[in-house]
């Protein structure tokens, strides 16, 4: 499933990830790497963007983008 | 004495500047990279028998750039070879931050890590084992807290000791497959590039050609063959089912998270900060964004009602007091009228309008350093992105957008929180959409004279017209700019944070100086030719006699269309163009509503201490705005004073349809000209604000055309 579609709280794990050079890149730099664990935490009042923990910080990202983040859920 | 050059580079939000600002003491310089609007901080003093060189690169989360200030500091360590690197690193997030750590190793510059922030990470409950660390990646480390200055000296005395010493980070295994790819392009680079000796071929520039970085290898000077390279990461692709810059990545994680995983042990469950209790309520889904609309409001308020009374002290005590004796003193040396006029009016006058825009740009630069260290800034982003990027560009334009209102000159200083320079050009360009506080007067005479009935309805229509139009010009430049293609916006939510109060009066004042010096002597300039427009040829004798009478005579058919094609209003218009605001003094001027010169005695001793009592006073005011803040103030235009006798007169010349046209051309034309020299002061060149001008214009005709020729039409 893709990380936008990841319920406020729940935990996934990064499974691959999409999308043109440009994003892939910055999105690696900034630790979101298959295997990586993330979660999201809230969804901004406008419903968009959406904050996650990775790597033990928090990121902010657009649906859009988190769109090419494919995750597997974890219990 | 032998000079040190010291890089100091980081991830941002660690802290980097404090600890500059900490470094430098009083001997910060600020300057701008060259070419670009990207801040450059240096420092220089001595220690010991060397004299330490700090340069200040931008903050970076790699070398393999995304962001122009990523860009800057790539290009800074490959091609300036500084002697010492010195990273920052936030302590309370270091797999991250070792990531570009491993990267800066990878140059073979002999490095300090300063472990920034420490103490939060020991409230976090986090033990670090530095000489571990120090071991595993061959550096110098540093715990510091830069906020109290702990840690500085330390900092100093390891630099100047990796240097004697020349200490080189460890060369780190990237694994067989990695190292195998680095020895084989080695070889063939030192083939192609028969200048350059095994040492200056640094892992960090091989990595380079594999990652086919042209930009900066080209910069190098660096020869080599892509097919051949090609050839090379395919192999690599095929065993690990990866492209080579993924595999890099993950190569360079895994050694981050390894080393994190030997040196730091923290606490099992990992317990909710105070950052992530603050934005339970700061990002709300419900509370988030009016508490954001009434924290900005308040902070806005805040600064313009304590900026205010002392812009008008400036602007009495020059007009009252500074000109009236420059006036007299030189009349009592015999000048003649005009140079009498010319250095009251034009020079005294320009550097007055310089120093009135001080306190505001004061205030307003010191909120905007507030909320960028404070952490809000970015909560601020994500709030407003959904709204922002119906404008054609991203969250973080909404403060400078607001701010707009107030005046867009800060406006055009607070875009520097945006990093990417298409999108800071774009807001730049948008923030004179909204409704400066300078529009008002003009709003309000015109609203008083022929729709005082419903003033408030006419003045909620200007304001959301502008935007409205702000919206639509947002999303077609948008459209041109990136054709298509959106840049991505992912963003740190840094952990909130206590400025310091140094930071914010270095940062301020470091912002005021480059307006007062950038800024200041265009704005001087300027102000002389608009003094030779009223003035010239020397005292006409009726203001259509003057060059700017003459010029208004000549453009005015243009307004026609408009419904006020006479040579009056055309005038104030082009006045307008020096501070919107003086539309209305002009057009009282025309019109021969000149309020008479008060002759008064004049006695130095008396102006003088009037003025102490004016300061006095004025502070008095701004102190009790703030406390009106809170209560129930409004944002209150005052009515001008010529606006009272000049009512009448605006009623013969203009119709209710043609004056709300003339207040829709007032909203959008021509960006003031002070805003116009900010934006040169920032981006080096005038052609932003050609284009402004123009496109500005061009709307502000449209619009009011429709307003007047569709009212015609159904007949109003």
């Amino acid at each position: 499933m893709k990380l936008c579609d990841l319920k406020p709280g729940t935990k996934g794990k990064i499974i691959r990830i999409s999308g043109n050079k440009n994003l892939k890149r910055r999105f690696q730099t900034m630790g979101i790497l298959p295997g990586e664990e993330i979660v999201v935490e809230k969804v901004a009042p406008l419903g968009d963007p959406i904050d996650v923990i990775v790597k033990g910080y928090h990121l902010s990202l657009r649906k859009n983008e988190a769109d090419q983040i494919e995750v597997e859920v974890i219990k | 004495m032998k000079e040190i050059r010291i890089a100091v580079c980081g991830n941002p939000n660690t802290g980097k500047s404090t600890l500059i600002n900490s470094l430098a003491g009083a001997k910060l310089q600020v300057g701008n990279w060259p070419g670009v609007t990207v801040e450059k901080k240096e420092v220089t003093f001595k220690t010991g028998d060397y004299l330490l060189h700090f340069i200040d690169l931008p903050g970076a989360y790699s070398l393999t750039p995304f962001s122009l200030e990523e860009k800057i500091t790539r290009d800074f360590l490959f091609t300036q070879r500084p002697d010492v690197i010195l990273c920052v690193v936030d302590s309370t997030n270091l797999e991250r931050n070792l990531f570009f750590v491993i990267q800066l190793m990878e140059l073979g510059i002999p490095m300090v890590v300063a472990l920034n922030m420490y103490d939060e990470a020991q409230k976090l409950g986090y033990k670090i084992d530095i000489a571990l660390l120090e071991e595993l990646l061959g550096v110098k480390i540093v715990p510091t807290v830069a906020t109290r200055g702990e840690g500085i000296e330390k900092l100093k005395e390891k630099v100047v000791e990796v240097y004697e010493k020349s200490i080189l980070p460890k060369d780190l295994s990237y694994g067989e497959d990695i190292e195998e790819l680095i020895r084989k392009t080695k070889s063939h680079l030192l083939t192609l590039n028969p200048q350059l000796s095994e040492e200056e071929l640094t892992k960090g520039i091989i990595l380079k050609v594999l990652e086919g970085d042209e930009e900066v290898l080209q910069k190098l000077g660096i020869k080599y063959d892509k097919t051949l390279l090609k050839s090379y990461l395919e192999h690599i692709e095929k065993v690990h089912g990866m492209d080579f810059e993924d595999f890099l990545t993950d190569t360079r994680y895994g050694l981050s998270a390894g080393a994190v995983k030997k040196v730091l042990s923290r606490p099992e469950i990992r317990k909710i900060t105070f950052t992530e209790k603050i934005d339970n309520i700061l990002l709300n889904r419900y509370l988030g964004i009016p508490l954001f609309l009434l924290i900005m409001w308040l902070l806005f308020k805040l600064a313009f009602d304590i900026a205010n009374p002392y812009v008008d002290f400036l602007d009495e005590t020059i007009s009252e007091f500074v000109i009236i004796w420059a006036g007299a003193g030189l009349e009592a040396v015999g000048a003649p009228d005009w140079i009498i006029s010319l250095i009251t009016d034009g020079i005294i006058g320009g550097v007055g309008i310089v120093f009135t825009f001080i306190p505001v740009i004061g205030m307003i630069m010191l909120l905007i350093t507030l909320l960028e260290s404070s952490g809000y800034m970015a909560r601020a982003a994500f709030l407003m992105d959904r709204v922002m990027r119906a404008f054609g560009v991203q969250g973080k334009s909404f403060i400078p957008m607001l701010m707009g209102f107030g005046c867009n000159v800060p406006s055009v200083y607070a875009t520097r929180v945006l990093e990417q320079e298409k999108e800071r050009k774009l807001t730049m360009f948008l923030v004179p959409f909204m409704s400066c506080g300078a529009r008002l007067p003009v709003y309000v005479v015109f609203i008083s004279a022929f729709f005082a009935s419903s003033s408030g309805t006419v003045l909620f229509f200007l304001y959301t017209f502008g935007i409205a139009i702000a919206m639509a010009v947002g999303i077609v430049m948008h459209k041109l700019f990136y054709k298509g293609e959106s840049s991505p916006f992912i963003m740190e939510l840094p952990p909130y944070r206590f400025p310091t109060f140094r930071d914010l009066r270095i940062h301020t004042w470091m912002k005021l100086r480059h307006f007062v010096i950038k800024a200041g002597t265009w704005i001087l300039l300027i102000n002389i030719i608009v003094w030779g427009l009223l003035n010239l040829p020397w005292k006409p004798e009726k203001p259509e006699d003057s060059l700017l009478g003459k010029i208004g005579s000549t453009v005015a058919p243009i307004f026609k269309p408009l419904g006020y094609g006479d040579w009056a209003s055309a005038s104030s218009l082009l006045s307008g163009i020096l501070a919107k605001e003086v539309v209305v003094s002009t057009m009282a001027q025309i019109y021969g509503m000149e309020e008479e010169k008060e002759i008064k005695e004049v006695n130095l001793l008396e102006d003088l201490k009037s003025i102490g009592q004016k300061f006095i006073e004025k502070t008095k005011e701004a102190i009790s705005n703030v406390f009106s803040t809170f209560g129930i103030a409004t944002l209150s235009a005052e009515e001008p004073e010529e606006a009272g006798g000049l009512i009448p007169i605006l009623q013969k010349h203009f119709t209710p349809l043609s004056a709300l046209s003339f207040m829709v051309f007032v909203l959008l034309y021509w960006p003031c000209f002070v805003y116009g020299i900010a934006l040169k002061a920032e981006l080096g060149t005038f052609k932003l604000y050609g284009q402004a001008i123009l496109l500005h214009t061009l709307v502000a005709w449209v619009c009011a055309f429709l307003v007047y020729q569709i009212g015609n039409f159904l007949g109003f």
